[in-house]
């Protein structure tokens, strides 16, 4: 390998030495030295010998450079092998350094660099760790040093640890002394996150009881125990990567590390949990939990006690917030569950016999504290309720005791048997009875649902908890008729005069209890078949009859889905039958019902949820909604009910926007939506209904359900539904269907026959393809496409949508064999389009395109037909849309046809109209030319319809942008040549369209050109109480430009014209926002140089001062502001105040 | 001229929380008019008339339809001879914020004033203040 000659690297190496130049010079020395010996272009020997003087020199600050140098150049080739003897060399070299203070950070990284070096590129041997400890512990003063180097002390310390634990295993006390030395006092957060690590590491490496930390456990905890809470005052934005948390993390594990520290932690951690400082009990709780799992049973019982009362202090404090009792809590919980001494009555004893937690059961469950008074009893008694319940399921045998206890006793106090018929007796009199403890209540439940975790843990192999002698299943089920009759009587307690916010706890505990009792796992569950039944039926008779009283509506509900999903959970196949039986069925067929007493949000709404409990029941629910959505359909005459679309468009809402989704989520959608959509499909066979269907407005949400079932159906479903569509069609139709195979059919042989079903089977159909996905084949292109062609023709808008998805996903593609084809017909459907528009204009102007085609007299057909005209304008728009969508090039004929349309006003207006008639409020040209403009909307907007994302559509990346770029130029020049008035206005509506709805980056980097005919068209069009709508956006395009700084530039150009239209927007009749948000631009003009906008200031001010008086207080709040700015902007403003005051 | 301030201490109002505007009609209410004025500054003290009790809403009027502004207030003392200046202050504040057909009418609350130099005041500022 070429060695490079010394002159080259050389000066590197001077650079580095040399304290005087910059850190990025420095590192960029060692960068390319470390690259030359990488390459192997230098060798360590030629380093070295050449940096001899730099290494020894008696100068500390050049000395400590070298070997600095000579460090970061080790620790950048880590990768690189290097041989026995230099490892060998460097340690020496190193090691011998750690001695020399005034050098010692090029010591520490060396050192640092040679312990990270991987096996099989050459690392230090184990004699020369040891030999590197003994030096560090001996030499380096690691409190005394700077941050960073005691960073690199501490790296060095873990690294040995981690890595080399066989050259500290025969440390003796002296060096682990040096260790909590080095540690003692540290405070900055990186170095104390490394530290506590080493102490664990150290801890952990001697655990025989005679070892090292044993006898040294009191002596390092007391250097910990000051770090104890972590406070850390440090914000996230500092640049330290240690947070308070990870800090605190990296001690409790140090606490951790070995169970000598146990009689030193515990009582530290109990103590602190008496600390006034929240986080101090939060971090106590939390350490006490990791501490108890670790040190075992055997060192925390002697703690059991005082863990306890502790706790307990906690836990029944008024003032300890929700987290910290949770905290307690879990350590409560761990505590039982890890310390298992000998003596199995421990926690009892200590708990359930505890003379507070006796006290206040007895206070529960005496008379004069039956109804809760307060908040703080209301929390005293969950706090107890959590205590005991923990205690009972954390095993079989605590469960037993606590039942034994006090579980017949409290079930007692709730109310006998006797008491509960009385209780009815009473009801039924209307008179209240004596109030039902509500703390007994509480407790009972709690126990009950301890009972169930027991179960669940140990439901394998009940049987043997059900023959034990005396075992918690036992006096549950002693109890178990008395209780579910309690439960039941307080689920009807609403009759009742009671405190709302009472009885909504009363019913609320009623309800979880008897969930509780329903969601056993049947193996072990105490209750009998038909009490669960009877459960069921209860819960399935809320949700029928009782859905005014909204809250235990919902609880029922929440509870029936809940018991739904444990039987899932369990793969309970029993149950699930029951449950299917009682509950799904009866619920679900709520939907089909045309019971109107019931609101059909909520039938859904309980429908859905009874379906979220597993996939059957979801399956189930959609069938239903089928059924419901079908009768609709063939029953809606013999009803006689009008609102049935509404109700059709309630149903498939929720069948699409809840049932679809989450069968799809859960994978079970298959064959879902094709059974329904051919249902769909077999149910418009009959003329008769589809006449019934579009005369009822059933049809629009029809169209809407099937477009949304084809969408997420697969390719090979899609094409099922399409070809029996198609059938139908051609089985059904009174058209000659082969001759359409050639040739478009001319108007005249259809028109205008088509009656309303035929209408509604179309729609229905064109639904379907606006839903098909690219890949699916069409049945018949070339058929289906004349037919739709020829209701397009009669203006039929579906026909239009469904030929522009065609158009959209199937032009030139090479799957289908007619690409040519359809090429052709696609020709011939635009000009056919363009002939019947023209066609009208072809009585008032001889036209010379209109004898190219057929010989078609086309003014007979549509004389007078505006209406179908206009819907041909917007059909073309769609198509047109489905065309640019796909980026195809044809989408320029229709946009220039559009474009002749709108220009051939000017010369209609010069011909002397005499059949003008009115149409909604616009002479008819004037309505042609508004719907030419709203068809640039068309496609440039996004739509719901049609051609979006879930319908499949192909979507060209910026085709809007695209778009805009090329009709821009051809607008701006018709704008310029256009001398109408009412062709330009016709104009600038166009260009309107299409400007707001292209991105707006793209405006803004064409605004010179475009500002002043934006400005001309917001002036124009701020006449015309129709184009409200177009104003605004164009206005909110014209504020996107006055936030670019490119635009500013060009508005500050035009300044004169822009200001004087947005004053005269300021007073815009028709639209609140326009006003508003003309003065906000007022506002941003504001910020614009001083000598610009000086001159404009006084009809500014004028505008904003008519603005204060306006209507809505939005505007005027604004118009203050605007005001404000102007005047206090403009320093001369001063001399108008003065002249303004009345006569001081 | 009196050297030092003409009440040194005064007892500062806690401003009440309230949300934005609570009507929901548009038309001109007193609420807005007290809005507009609730923060201007005491000329003695660094707290705004609201904080200092010398406005609240009560003390406006609005006649939308006659296009009238009546606005009340009280002096922190009897003695004060700043209420010229708290009037000039609103009158501005009011120019700015409504259009000028508004008739904005500026007084102090009866007997708020010392009433041995009424005379002298109350001339003053009639002339100042109630002009329009």
């Amino acid at each position: 390998m070429a060695r490079v000659p010394p002159v080259e690297w050389v000066p590197h190496v001077e650079a580095y030495v040399d304290v005087s130049r910059p850190a990025a010079q420095h590192s960029a020395s060692v960068d390319a030295l470390a690259a030359l010996v990488n390459k192997d272009k230098l060798t360590l020997f030629d380093l070295v010998s050449k940096m001899d003087m730099y290494l020894t020199t008696t100068d500390h600050i050049v000395r400590s450079r070298g070997i600095l140098l000579l460090g970061e150049i080790l620790s950048r080739i880590s990768f690189k092998c290097l041989d026995v003897n230099t490892i060998t060399t460097l340690s020496d070299f190193f090691i011998s350094r750690l001695s020399d203070w005034q050098a010692i950070r090029g010591a520490l990284v060396g050192c640092l660099a040679l312990l990270h070096r991987k096996q099989g590129v050459g690392c230090i041997v184990i004699a020369d760790v040891k030999r590197l400890v003994e030096s560090f512990l001996q030499n380096v003063p690691v409190q005394s040093l700077a941050a960073a180097d005691r960073k690199l002390c501490f790296e060095i310390l873990s690294c040995i640890l981690d890595r080399y634990p066989e050259a500290v295993k025969q440390m003796d006390g002296e060096q682990l002394y040096g260790i909590c030395e080095a540690i003692d006092e540290e405070k900055d957060p990186e170095c104390l996150m490394l530290s506590f690590h080493v102490v664990e590491v150290v801890m952990k490496l001697f655990p025989d009881p005679s070892g090292l930390a044993a006898q040294f456990a009191g002596d390092v905890f007391e250097i910990l125990s000051k770090y104890f809470p972590v406070y850390f005052t440090h914000g996230v934005g500092n640049g330290l990567d240690a947070t308070r948390e990870d800090l605190s993390r990296a001690l409790m594990h140090a606490f951790c590390s070995t169970q000598y520290f146990e009689p030193f932690v515990i009582p530290l951690l109990l103590d602190k949990l008496a600390s006034s400082l929240p986080l101090a009990k939060i971090d106590s709780l939390k350490y006490l939990d990791n501490c108890i799992r670790f040190y075992g049973a055997d060192r925390m019982v002697r703690h059991a006690s005082a863990v306890w009362y502790k706790l307990k202090e906690v836990i029944f404090n008024l003032s300890s917030d929700q987290l910290l009792i949770s905290e307690a809590l879990n350590c409560l919980k761990t505590a039982i569950m890890y310390t298992d001494s000998s003596d199995k009555d421990l926690f009892i004893n200590l708990i359930l016999l505890d003379e507070d937690i006796v006290n206040k059961i007895r206070s529960v469950s005496s008379v004069e504290k039956s109804i809760l008074s307060s908040l703080e009893d209301l929390a005293q008694l969950h706090a107890l309720g959590s205590v005991i319940s923990i205690l009972a399921e954390s095993s079989t045998y605590f469960c037993t005791r606590v039942l034994q206890e006090h579980f017949a006793h409290l079930v007692d106090i709730v109310g006998t048997k006797a008491d509960y018929e009385s209780r009815q007796l009473n009801n039924c009199n209307g008179s209240s009875s004596a109030p039902v403890n509500y703390g007994a209540l509480y407790l009972s439940v709690q126990l009950l649902s301890s009972c169930r975790e027991v179960a669940l843990v140990s439901y394998k192999d009940c049987s043997s908890v059900k023959l034990a002698k005396e075992s918690w299943w036992l006096i549950l089920e002693k109890k178990l008729e008395q209780l579910i009759h309690l439960l039941r009587s307080f689920i009807t307690i609403a009759s009742r005069s009671m405190q709302p916010m009472l009885r909504q706890e009363y019913v609320s505990c009623a309800v979880k209890g008897l969930l509780t009792l329903a969601t056993f796992p049947e193996q072990c569950s105490p209750l009998p078949a038909n009490a669960y039944e009877d459960i069921l039926l209860m819960f399935t008779s809320i949700i029928i009859s009782k859905f005014e009283n909204v809250d235990l509506w919902r609880l029922s509900l929440k509870a029936l889905t809940s018991i739904g999903s444990s039987i899932a959970e369990f793969h309970d196949s029993e149950r699930e039958v029951v449950y299917y039986r009682t509950v799904v069925d009866k619920i679900v067929s709520l939907v089909e019902s045309y019971d109107t007493s019931m609101p059909l949000s909520l039938r859904l709404e309980a429908s859905y949820e009874i379906g979220t409990a597993g996939l059957n029941y979801m399956l189930r629910v959609a069938k239903s909604l089928e059924v419901a959505v079908v009768t609709n359909i063939s029953e809606s005459e013999a009803n006689g009910r009008m609102e049935c679309a509404e109700h059709v468009a309630h149903l498939f809402e929720c069948y699409s926007s809840r049932v679809l989704p989450w069968l799809l989520t859960s994978g079970g959608v298959n064959e879902l939506a094709l059974s329904f959509a051919l249902r769909l499909l077999d149910e418009t066979k009959d003329l008769t209904v589809l006449d019934r269907m579009s005369s009822q407005g059933l049809l629009d949400s029809l169209m809407t359900g099937m477009k949304l079932l084809v969408g997420v159906c697969t390719e090979e479903q899609q094409s099922l539904i399409v070809q029996k569509a198609y059938c139908i069609i051609s089985s059904m139709f009174s058209l000659p269907l082969k001759l359409m195979t050639d040739r478009l059919l001319a108007v005249d042989e259809l028109v205008p026959s088509h009656s309303v079903p035929e209408t509604a089977l179309i729609s229905m159909f064109s639904s379907i393809i606006v839903g098909l996905r690219p890949q699916t084949p069409v049945p018949d292109m070339m058929v289906t496409i004349n037919l739709l062609s020829v209701f397009l023709l009669n203006g039929k808008m579906p026909a239009a949508y469904a030929l522009a998805s065609i158009f959209n996903k199937y032009l030139h593609n090479p799957e289908f064999s007619h690409e040519n084809q359809l090429d052709k017909i696609l020709d011939d459907i635009l000009e056919r389009c363009f002939l019947t528009v023209l066609a009208n204009s072809c009585s008032k102007i001889s036209h010379s395109s209109a004898g190219t085609s057929d010989d078609v007299n086309f003014s007979d057909v549509f004389s007078g037909n505006k209406l179908s005209k206009i819907n041909i304008l917007s059909s073309l728009a769609w198509i047109g849309k489905g065309l640019l969508m796909r980026g195809d090039e044809k989408v320029k004929d229709i946009s220039m046809f559009l474009l002749k349309i709108l220009c051939s006003d000017e010369i209609l207006a010069s011909i002397p109209s005499h059949q003008e008639e009115p149409y909604g409020g616009h002479s008819s040209d004037t309505s042609l030319t508004i719907c030419v403009a709203s068809a640039f909307h068309v496609m440039m907007s996004d739509s719901e319809m049609c051609l979006n994302k879930k319908f499949h559509a192909r979507i060209k990346p910026l085709y809007k942008q695209r778009f805009f770029s090329i009709l821009m130029p051809i607008f701006l020049s018709k704008i310029k040549e256009t001398t109408a008035v009412t062709t330009k206005l016709a104009l600038y509506r166009a260009f309107g369209h299409i400007i707001s709805n292209a991105p707006v980056p793209a405006v803004i980097t064409e605004a010179h050109q475009i500002l002043l005919v934006m400005v001309d068209s917001l002036a124009k069009l701020s006449f015309d109480i129709e184009d409200k709508d177009l104003v605004y956006s164009l206005l909110l395009v014209f504020s996107g430009m006055l936030m670019d700084e490119k635009g500013k530039e060009c508005i500050l150009d035009n300044i004169q014209i822009t200001i004087s239209v947005l004053t005269e927007l300021v007073s815009y009749p028709h639209l609140m926002v326009v006003r508003e948000t003309a003065l906000q631009c007022l506002v941003a003009f504001s910020t614009l140089p001083h000598s610009k906008i000086y001159p404009m200031r006084r009809k500014v001010v004028q505008a904003a001062i008519k603005a204060l008086d306006d209507k809505k207080r939005a505007v005027r709040q604004v118009a203050v502001r605007c005001r404000q700015t102007w005047i206090s902007s403009c320093l001369r403003w001063d001399l108008w105040i003065i002249c303004q005051v009345p006569d001081v | 001229m009196t050297v030092g301030m003409i009440n040194a201490n005064p007892v500062v109002h806690e401003r009440p929380e309230r949300a934005a505007h609570p009507h929901a009609a548009d038309a001109l209410d007193p609420l807005d008019v007290f809005d507009t004025v609730r923060d201007i500054k005491d000329p003695e003290h660094p707290y705004s008339l609201e904080q200092l009790s010398v406005l609240s809403q009560e003390s406006v009027s609005v006649d939308e339809k006659l296009g009238r502004i009546q606005i009340t207030f009280t002096p922190t003392v009897q003695h004060c001879s700043l209420a010229t200046v708290i009037g000039l202050c609103l009158r501005l504040k009011l120019m700015q914020n409504y259009p000028p057909h508004f008739k904005v009418d500026i007084k102090v609350a009866p007997g708020s004033l010392a009433n041995e130099e009424s005379g002298v005041y109350t001339d003053k500022f009639l002339r100042l203040i109630s002009k329009k």
